[in-house]
């Protein structure tokens, strides 16, 4: 405990010192001390992951705050090595990606200070088990991230998509309050602990509370209908905060899921379906408007969505083990929804981290703009491709293994008897093969259109080199553990069982010995399929070595002279598929057609609107203003008005006061 | 052993088979003698021998991805059950593995085919890419309404179907067979999706995606989309070959089965037209509803009344 205590301080400090530092050396200072900081918490968290014991300590403060309750037992645990490891990636990289704003910004300083609070904040999130406290660093947590996303807040769209994110956070921060006060007004504590035992004994109540909660914490996750702010606030932020937004902070909302499950006795069958379906939307919503944007960090923002949905598939089919009292669909679920979570933490910061590199070198996240940059930007463009092919779930990376357990969770899910279950896991399946064959559309196209094929703009012609080694390296590493956990997810398994465990409460019964000899299988089968590979790469070489290769044009359909406006676009690639989905979508064309005989300018661009934007938030939006504006006289201006205001507030409280 | 043997010879040298078969047949009703059925093989070899043109545009994922996606290809026929049932590799939610390897290759596949920067190829790549998100699901409801019949985790899981349900089975057999087939039909890119012989780049899917593959890379995506097409016909055969038998009697069905579906096929081939590109899906969406019918056939067995 003492060293968790001395990691977080750590980091905290490394916020403060940096402050006094100048600006080029600020990223360095911090980085050195978030490394010392997360080797510090990794030895009580790796300890506790695998021996699975629980921790506690009470730290007794002077007297407004008291005392405040740590606990860290293995879900912890494994949270604390997500977000401590993957922030220090991030920070690793901003090194790099923030030289260019040294001498422009003057949010630097703050910006560091924040970085650090935000983690200390994130870690706080996952230990602290009171009510309170718990409120008071998860609001610290929203504040100091709000205050990353808005670096550039010279940008209006930066400004307006980071007041976006700040309403939301308080829409569910409004949730989490109300279903803790519930909570507090029945068991009469603010401890985690002694909600167990009302939760078990009232299952009315336990399932309202969990909604309640659920919703709160989704919103911060950014399952459907709640996940407008996701799009908004990563496109805005710096890459390095996007990619520690995505890949860590969202998962504090599924660590508040998973925390109030583990207080829960038995989730009731309807909450373990209504999470399920909630789940299989999410996953179907996000990456089906992944599909349509064109802006690159928008398009992985939905793509957090659609990967959040597939973890909540894993949650949802593990609850519905525990409601059917099947312990082996419930660890195949919970396992597979909590390897999902690292393996989601891994490749969604990689390709946070790898759109940022191509964003600093072509200073553009429109797609359409972009193009062969695999020559200029070769080690980038390997690394986005792993990430792409890891997040599309495909062998032998990491999100294989995730998406495979939660297969078996569903496919095991049958010998509940019961038809609703069968058709309701049947499409469950379904929807979990489409968003991957959509996943792999979207991000086919992603990869072709940023690295591949000629430039299609003077931004992506004018890049001349890759981004430094800073920043290539902390990507580096993410893209080797994509590939570690795929080629040995036997022992990625064990990062999962105990916070499993956990969730599942009685680990005697639980048997994990058919994942595991399924991921040893799976592990044979994916060297076998390198091996595969290799050989016939090498069968490859070996016959066009000796002979003349010619290099050419590319076919043009008896057309010589092609040239890079010829290309496939990003909006024509996944026009067949979007074509299919019409009603879908709100399209907004901005078409200008050649004209005259000898045409002089002539464009074409889509820009497909989230439909529950649409349809939904916008006329809430427009009836809450109309509303609203029903009371702007109460805003006078006048000061003397406002001291009148507090007088009736004063003269109503006392005969409140009074009266009870 | 021995079958597992026989079940990669049966890979391996089949494909050149299946697609030489095709053609004599389409020669047959064409009315002219047609090539030998070896000559897919020849041409294999006559390409391998080539030297490869690349195109300037291209990168590094030009030359590897065609080798990549027949690796795919190969490994995801190590997956199914070729004859007497047995797959070489054979384990619980093998399907699973199945599915997404073959997708690692189409991955591969569609970003060579970017990676040229021809407009053309972009077309073939985006269409492809299209129809597979239909297709997939619907072979994931097949498969996972088999699984839930049978109890069998692997594609082992067809052959008790009939044991398990008797009339409904023989119905859910026939429908399965249809859905594979047509899956065959758009993974291998034939008529009605898609037609092999086509000279218009404009209407072309898979053909256009390799129009700048030269040499031993061509040689390979033909090989491996022949190879990819017999994978699907075992899965048919598979479905229809009962269980129990002694390994040569079941090669001769198994051998029988697939000269069957290359009959199919040639003369689908040579009677049909090719659909227009807007109701490709339509088509597609006709196995998706099969395996509907599956899904409420199955459920209707185990639950109903």
């Amino acid at each position: 405990m003492n060293y968790f205590l001395a990691g977080i301080i750590l980091i905290f400090l490394g916020g403060l010192i940096s402050l006094a530092f100048n600006e080029n050396y600020k990223a360095k200072i911090i980085s050195i001390f978030s490394f010392l900081g997360t080797v510090f918490l990794s030895i009580p968290a790796i300890n506790i992951l695998f021996t699975g014991k629980i921790i506690e300590k009470v730290f007794y403060l002077p007297e407004p705050i008291g005392e405040i309750p740590v606990v860290i037992d293995s879900l912890s645990a494994f949270f604390i090595l997500v977000i401590s490891f993957m922030s220090l990636l991030g920070i690793i990289y901003s090194q790099g990606y923030i030289k260019p704003y040294l001498a422009k910004n003057k949010n630097i300083s703050s910006h560091f200070l924040f970085l650090s609070v935000l983690i200390c904040s994130m870690l706080g999130v996952v230990t602290v088990q009171n009510i309170i406290f718990f409120l008071i660093v998860w609001e610290i947590m929203s504040l100091s991230s709000f205050f990353l996303v808005i670096f550039e807040d010279n940008k209006k769209e930066v400004l307006s998509a980071g007041i976006n994110y700040l309403i939301y956070m308080h829409i569910s921060v409004i949730f989490i309050i109300l279903g803790f006060i519930l909570l507090y007004i029945k068991s009469g504590s603010l401890e985690f602990n002694s909600f167990k035992a009302i939760l078990e004994s009232n299952k009315v109540f336990a399932d309202t509370i969990f909604v309640i909660l659920f919703t709160g914490f989704a919103i911060k996750a950014g399952f459907v209908p709640f996940h407008n702010w996701l799009p908004k606030a990563h496109p805005a932020a710096p890459s390095h905060v996007s990619g520690i937004m995505s890949g860590v902070m969202i998962k504090t909302g599924i660590y508040g899921i998973l925390r109030i499950l583990s207080l829960m006795a038995v989730p009731s069958i309807a909450i373990s379906y209504f999470v399920l379906i909630i789940s299989v939307i999410s996953a179907l919503y996000g990456v089906l408007y992944a599909l349509a944007q064109h802006d690159l960090k928008k398009l992985l923002a939905y793509h957090s969505i659609e990967n959040i949905g597939i973890i909540g598939i894993g949650i949802g089919i593990g609850m519905l083990g525990l409601s059917y009292h099947n312990t082996l669909i419930a660890l195949l679920g919970f396992s597979g929804g909590i390897l999902h979570i690292l393996n989601h933490s891994i490749f969604k910061e990689l390709l946070f981290l790898a759109s940022g590199a191509v964003y600093k070198q072509t200073h553009t996240k429109d797609i359409e703009k972009l193009g062969g940059l695999i020559k200029t930007m070769p080690a980038t463009a390997i690394l986005f491709l792993i990430g792409s092919v890891a997040i599309s779930g495909l062998p032998p990376f990491n999100g294989f293994i995730s998406e495979f357990l939660i297969y078996m969770g569903l496919l095991k899910g049958f010998v509940i008897k019961d038809v609703n279950a069968l058709i309701i896991l049947v499409l469950s399946i379904a929807s979990l093969a489409m968003v991957g064959t959509m996943a792999l559309l979207c991000f086919t196209k992603a990869f072709s259109i940023v690295f591949l094929g000629m430039p299609r703009s003077i931004d992506a012609e004018s890049v001349e080199h890759d981004v430094s080694k800073i920043m290539i390296f902390p990507m580096g590493i993410l893209a080797f553990l994509t590939l570690l956990i795929g080629l040995f997810p036997q022992f990625a398994l064990n990062f999962v069982l105990n916070p499993a465990n956990i969730l599942i409460k009685n680990n005697l019964i639980v048997n994990n010995l058919l994942s595991i000899s399924l991921m040893r299988i799976i592990s044979a089968c994916c060297f076998l399929f390198l091996a595969i590979v290799a050989a016939i790469l090498f069968i490859r070489n070996l016959s066009t070595k000796n002979k003349k290769s010619e290099v050419k044009n590319a076919w043009g359909c008896g057309y010589k002279n092609l040239n890079n406006r010829m290309q496939y676009s990003a909006s024509s690639y996944v026009s067949p598929f979007l074509s299919m989905l019409k009603p879908l979508f709100i399209k907004h064309f901005d078409i200008k057609k050649p004209k005259e005989l000898f045409p002089k300018e002539a464009h074409f661009k889509l820009n497909i609107q989230d439909i529950e934007e649409f349809y939904i938030l916008n006329p809430t939006i427009k009836a809450n203003k109309i509303f609203l504006s029903k009371f702007q006289w109460i805003q006078g201006g006048n000061t003397q008005r406002y001291i009148l205001y507090g007088l009736i507030f004063l003269v109503l409280a006392l005969i409140g006061a009074v009266l009870l | 052993m021995t079958i597992k043997l026989i079940n990669i010879i049966i890979l391996i040298i089949f494909p050149f088979l299946f697609v030489g078969l095709i053609n004599k047949v389409k020669a047959f009703w064409a009315g002219r003698k047609g090539a030998s059925i070896l000559q897919p093989f020849y041409d294999f070899v006559r390409l391998v021998k080539k030297g490869i043109i690349v195109n300037k545009a291209t990168s590094i994922i030009f030359q590897i991805a065609p080798a990549v996606t027949f690796a795919s290809i190969l490994f995801a026929g190590l997956l199914v059950p070729i004859i007497n049932f047995k797959s070489i590799i054979s384990f619980d939610g093998n399907f699973i593995l199945f599915a997404y390897i073959l997708g690692l290759g189409k991955f591969f596949s569609l970003i060579g085919a970017m990676d040229t920067g021809s407009s053309f190829e972009g077309m073939g790549a985006s269409r492809e890419a299209s129809f597979s998100t239909i297709v997939e699901p619907a072979f994931f409801i097949l498969l996972a309404s088999v699984v839930a019949l049978t109890g069998n985790y692997t594609f082992e899981s067809f052959s008790a179907v009939l044991q398990r349900a008797g009339a409904y089975g023989v119905l859910i057999i026939i429908l399965a067979v249809i859905a594979i087939f047509i899956m065959l039909l758009v993974e291998g890119c034939r008529v009605p999706i898609d037609d092999p012989n086509t000279h218009l780049e404009l209407t072309m899917i898979h053909e256009v995606m390799v129009l700048d593959n030269s040499g031993i890379d061509l040689g390979l995506i033909l090989y491996g989309s022949a190879m990819k097409m017999l994978i699907f016909a075992s899965l048919i055969a598979n479905i229809l070959i009962p269980s129990n038998l002694s390994i040569l009697t079941s090669l001769l069905i198994y051998s029988g089965i697939i000269l069957l579906i290359v009959v199919i096929i040639g003369t689908i081939e040579s009677s049909v037209a090719r659909l227009r590109m807007s109701h490709v899906f339509e088509f597609i969406f006709v196995m998706s509803s099969l395996a509907l019918v599956v899904l409420a056939l199955v459920a209707t067995k185990l639950y109903g009344n």
